[in-house]
């Protein structure tokens, strides 16, 4: 890591400072390198030892259930990349209509001669049967994949990312900073994630922002007790205080050692937490909070679709049918994941 | 012969692919005889023990051998046979004292729910008169044993935990007393009194003890056996003397030269080159080929048996094959 | 205990700061307040007096801290009576079946977990995995509507909604629980009505939330059972079924207990769309109510309500566990 601390670039009457920099960076590779994956990796014959990824990949393969979730993971992502791309370039060129057109049809448009229908294999729009309005249940999935997407990962990563800078600090700095950082989360996780959302967005507003600034709010306080724990741990570790001898400055002790070093576990549990996300914000979408009609959205069709059981039970079932599809797989993965990070033994 | 053990492999399936522990081990403990097990973390000693009580956790699995204790095979043993062993015939101290009671019992509530269960296998009531358990305290050197029972493990030290243990181990009347690292995880001066205990009780109540430990020098103070294990072999087992003062397989030589003999003079500390072997993807052959002096081509390939040399026996393929043990 | 009183102020100071940091100016938070868009302007100015909506922010953050230890919530935008009262009436309602539903997925995952953690790697412990993976996963309202469909519609066994038997006349209100309520009263045929009505809510709020209780157990009964004091039970010569039952199993309850206050802010948070679906007239069915009609007041009154009882529930779960674990008794 070339620039700053680089032992080539101090001046001379620093010098010194390299033996005790490479003293750091030798004890960071090491407690890094103590991380449950990185041990097997190590301990592998060197023939099959590619690289700690396709270890981890191989070890998804190994479990049939996660490796179905991990395909069913791609095939969500893809889609909602590829559509949610289509739909953004909709909005912004005003007249094009290439997300509908890929779709092979028009979600959005309401069509009363074409109600109720019930599944069958005609064409493609009416593989789920339609709604009452005439929406393809299909094509409404579909067109609403993107934002469930979406959600899932601005909320996750907005909580990790705010997580992170509020309990690093937290944990590094201590005393009552600390103190007050414990009862502030305390505060927000007492009240469970959908009653807060409910009351956050009904605040903010209605519509997909406010979905995800509601959720984004509930999310931060998990990840940054996460983050806490982990700096509170690393803290008393051996590079840190090789980094502080140095002279190195708080902020980057934090940014440099202690948070690259708390990712590992975080990356696994964030895996499972997409799933959790998209829970949510289809629960909130069933509560009728988020993306209004006649924007199609899973939790909303469940809920509409409920009203039509039992003769035309296809409405709620299909969104019901993938949203938990999506969740689980998500749960599988993340599952596996957690369990080779942490090392726990199979039996 | 009280315990024979004959080519015993025990394997654990773990994350990343069975790893087997013991390999093949054979070993063999007398009546009133103190056998010491010695070997480096890894080299499958303490899973040995388990295995004799049958203990193995819950992914650790039999893979060959016999374990003959009393004569009976203790491997294809049913559960209820094995119930009836366990206390009666082996019983086994472990290594920490800190988890070795059970947290949310009183420690005399614990002992006598031990006797109750060894009365009831004997077609006995169990009668409640407290001498035999203060006897008991009193040879293990616990003072003020009425005060210890009335307290949870939580208010002893490690010290009394271990010897309540100990305690316990007499109570029930074995013929075999598994230690399990009984010195590791205590101070040097508690160390001397266990060791000192387990002599003056192998006399009187007629045990016989297995003594795992790593150090050495320990089992070189309490056992008249040794036997050393080197990733999940037994590599070496004979009279303490010996095994001690001519060691006969590469490793042991490499372990006693270690022992620091307190001259300064004698020079830089001698060491056993090389770490411990992953077992997840053990070296072909001997096992301690890659850091033995002596290697030779056939110790690549072949991992070698037990075999009696003199008054020991070592596996080693330095030694001709003579008659088998 | 001072930590609970603390995390209180904390949890009225954030929804205050939420108010104002959302609605920054008076006007702003007086329409927050109002609820429907279409309120006059004299209107407005009536709520930003009646909530002394123009003082300074320290002054109004001690009123309002003032007004909720007094029960103060305000007025409610739609019903313009006094929030408390309504919350009165439905949170009760809520306790009954949150309380219900955490009581039976605590036991359902402790029987689960239990069997999972003493029969590690078999396949009924990857049996119960699957299951609760797949009931954990489900967004409750899935779970609940099934319940519904298959139970209340298909079969008929259960009733598919609301307190009790609506021909019935509910007892007289003494606690505000349904089910105290009538057994006050003798009222048995309305007490089996409500109970039977009771049923699937609570059936789907433990299905819901019993995967983590199952997960917790197994880990901690897996935990136990490799522990010395396992191996030194299986030395006395006890069957594995004592060893679990007697020895681990002391020892592997203590962190559900702990964690039970958890489960029953999951639970909570779950009864949202489980009345919801269900029609039954507790908080949850208030909420989605009030979403719909934007009653902003009666929202914030059951978020700050919500969370103070997730906080009573946690510190009554940490004296239950100093009374559990003679280790933490005399803290």
């Amino acid at each position: 890591m070339a620039g700053y601390g680089d032992p080539e670039t101090l001046p001379e009457f620093m010098k010194h400072r390299s033996v005790l920099l490479s003293v750091v960076r030798g004890l960071r590779r090491r407690s890094r390198g103590s991380s449950a994956v990185a041990t097997q990796v190590a301990m592998m014959p060197a023939s099959t030892r590619n690289s700690a990824f396709s270890y981890m990949y191989r070890i998804l393969v190994k479990d049939k259930l996660a490796f179905g979730g991990f395909i069913v993971i791609l095939a969500f992502f893809a889609w909602a990349i590829f559509e949610g791309a289509l739909q953004v370039v909709d909005s912004v060129s005003k007249g094009t209509n290439y997300a509908t057109i890929v779709l092979g049809g028009n979600p959005l448009m309401l069509d009363f001669s074409h109600s109720l229908l019930p599944p069958s294999t005609s064409s493609f729009g009416l593989l789920f049967g339609t709604d009452y309005y005439g929406h393809s249940v299909l094509l409404s999935i579909l067109y609403a994949a993107p934002r469930d997407a979406g959600a899932g990962v601005l909320v996750v990563v907005s909580g990790i990312v705010i997580g992170m800078l509020l309990g690093t600090s937290a944990a590094y700095l201590g005393g009552w900073v600390e103190t007050v950082f414990m009862r502030l989360t305390d505060a927000f996780l007492s009240v469970p994630a959908l009653v807060l959302a409910i009351a956050v967005s009904i605040m903010v507003g209605t519509g997909f922002t406010s979905v995800l600034i509601a959720l984004s709010v509930v999310w931060w306080p998990t990840y940054a007790r996460f983050f806490r724990g982990q700096a509170l741990s690393l803290k008393g570790r051996s590079f840190v205080a090789a980094a502080r001898l140095c002279g190195t400055g708080s902020l980057s002790v934090m940014f440099r050692h202690i948070i690259p070093n708390s990712l590992d576990p975080i990356i696994a549990y964030a895996a499972l937490d997409f799933g959790n996300v998209i829970l949510w914000y289809s629960s909130l979408a069933f509560i009728g909070i988020g993306v209004q009609p006649p924007i199609p959205e899973w939790g909303d069709m469940a809920s509409e679709g409920l009203g039509y059981l039992p003769a035309s039970w296809w409405w709620s079932f299909f969104p019901c049918a993938v949203i938990l599809a999506i969740v689980i797989s998500f749960t599988l993965v993340g599952d596996r994941l957690q369990d080779v990070i942490s090392g726990r033994p199979i039996t | 012969m009280l315990l024979e053990i004959q080519d015993l492999s025990v394997t654990y399936k773990t994350e990343q692919g069975p790893v087997r522990a013991i390999n093949g081990a054979d070993l063999s403990v007398e009546e009133k005889e103190h056998l010491a097990v010695v070997g480096e973390s890894g080299s499958g000693k303490s899973t040995l023990g388990l295995a004799i009580a049958k203990l193995l956790p819950a992914n650790g699995s039999y893979t060959g051998g016999r374990i003959l204790l009393n004569g009976k095979n203790v491997v294809t043993m049913s559960d209820k046979e094995v119930r009836s062993i366990r206390g009666g015939v082996v019983f086994m101290v472990f290594q920490d004292p800190l988890n070795s009671l059970n947290p949310v019992k009183k420690v005399g509530d614990q002992i006598v729910e031990a006797l109750q269960v060894k009365s009831r296998r004997e077609g006995r009531r169990y009668e409640n008169d407290s001498g035999d358990v203060v006897k008991a305290f009193e040879d293990v050197r616990i003072p003020d044993p009425d005060a210890i029972l009335k307290r949870y493990p939580h208010e002893l030290s490690g010290g009394q935990i271990q010897r309540v243990i100990l305690a316990l181990g007499l109570l029930m009347k074995p013929k075999l007393l598994i230690a399990d690292e009984p010195t590791s995880a205590v101070d040097v001066t508690l160390q001397a009194q266990i060791i000192n205990l387990l002599n003056s009780l192998k006399e009187e109540y007629g045990l016989s003890v297995i003594f795992i430990t790593h150090d050495i020098s320990v089992a070189y103070n309490v056992a008249d056996k040794i036997a050393v294990m080197y990733a999940g072999d037994v590599v070496e087992m004979g009279a303490t003397q010996q095994v001690i003062k001519s060691s006969l397989h590469p490793y042991t030589q490499g372990l006693v030269s270690c022992i620091p003999s307190g001259r300064k003079s004698q020079g830089p500390l001698r060491t056993v080159q090389g770490t411990a072997p992953s077992l997840l993807y053990p070296p072909s052959g001997c096992r301690y080929h890659p850091r033995c002096p002596h290697a030779m081509d056939v110790c690549k390939t072949t991992d070698p048996e037990l075999i009696s040399v003199e008054n020991s026996f070592v596996a080693c393929w330095l030694y001709p094959t003579k008659a088998k043990s | 205990m001072i930590n609970a009183f603390v995390t209180i102020i904390f949890l009225a100071a954030l929804i205050f700061a939420l108010e104002h940091i959302i609605a920054p100016s008076p006007l702003a938070l007086a329409r927050v307040f109002a609820g429907t868009p279409k309120t006059t302007p004299q209107e407005l100015q009536s709520i930003i007096q009646q909530y002394n909506l123009n003082a300074p922010l320290q002054v109004q953050f001690v009123d309002y801290l003032e007004n909720v230890f007094r029960g103060n919530l305000g007025v409610d935008s739609i019903y313009k009576t006094a929030e408390i009262s309504i919350i009165g009436q439905y949170l009760p309602v809520t306790l009954e079946l949150v309380l219900s539903g955490t009581v039976l997925a605590i036991l359902l995952g402790i029987f689960t977990g239990v069997i999972a953690g003493s029969m590690q790697g078999t396949v009924t412990d990857r049996t119960i995995k699957g299951v609760y993976l797949l009931t954990w996963a489900s967004p409750s309202f899935i779970v609940a509507f099934l319940l519904q469909l298959v139970i209340a519609y298909n079969l008929g066994l259960l009733p598919s909604g609301g307190l009790a038997d609506p021909s019935l006349i509910a007892p007289h209100v003494v606690s505000g629980f349904p089910l105290i309520d009538a057994l006050l009263a003798s009222d048995y045929v309305y007490f089996w009505s409500a109970l039977q009505h009771l049923v699937l809510p609570v059936l789907s709020l433990a299905l819901c939330t019993f995967g983590v209780a199952t997960r917790i157990m197994r880990s901690s009964m897996v935990e136990a059972l490799g522990k010395d004091y396992a191996r030194l039970a299986y030395m006395k010569g006890f069957s594995k079924r004592q060893v679990v039952m007697k020895t681990a199993f002391r020892n592997a309850i203590g962190p559900i207990i702990t964690l039970s206050a958890l489960f029953f802010g999951t639970a909570t948070g779950g009864a949202v769309i489980v009345e919801d679906i269900f029609q039954y007239p507790g908080l949850g069915f208030f909420a989605v109510q009030a979403v719909l009609s934007l009653d902003n007041v009666a929202i914030l009154a059951i978020t700050l309500i919500v969370g103070i009882s997730v906080i009573i529930a946690n510190l009554v779960a940490d004296i239950l566990y100093g009374v559990a674990d003679p280790r933490i008794a005399l803290q």
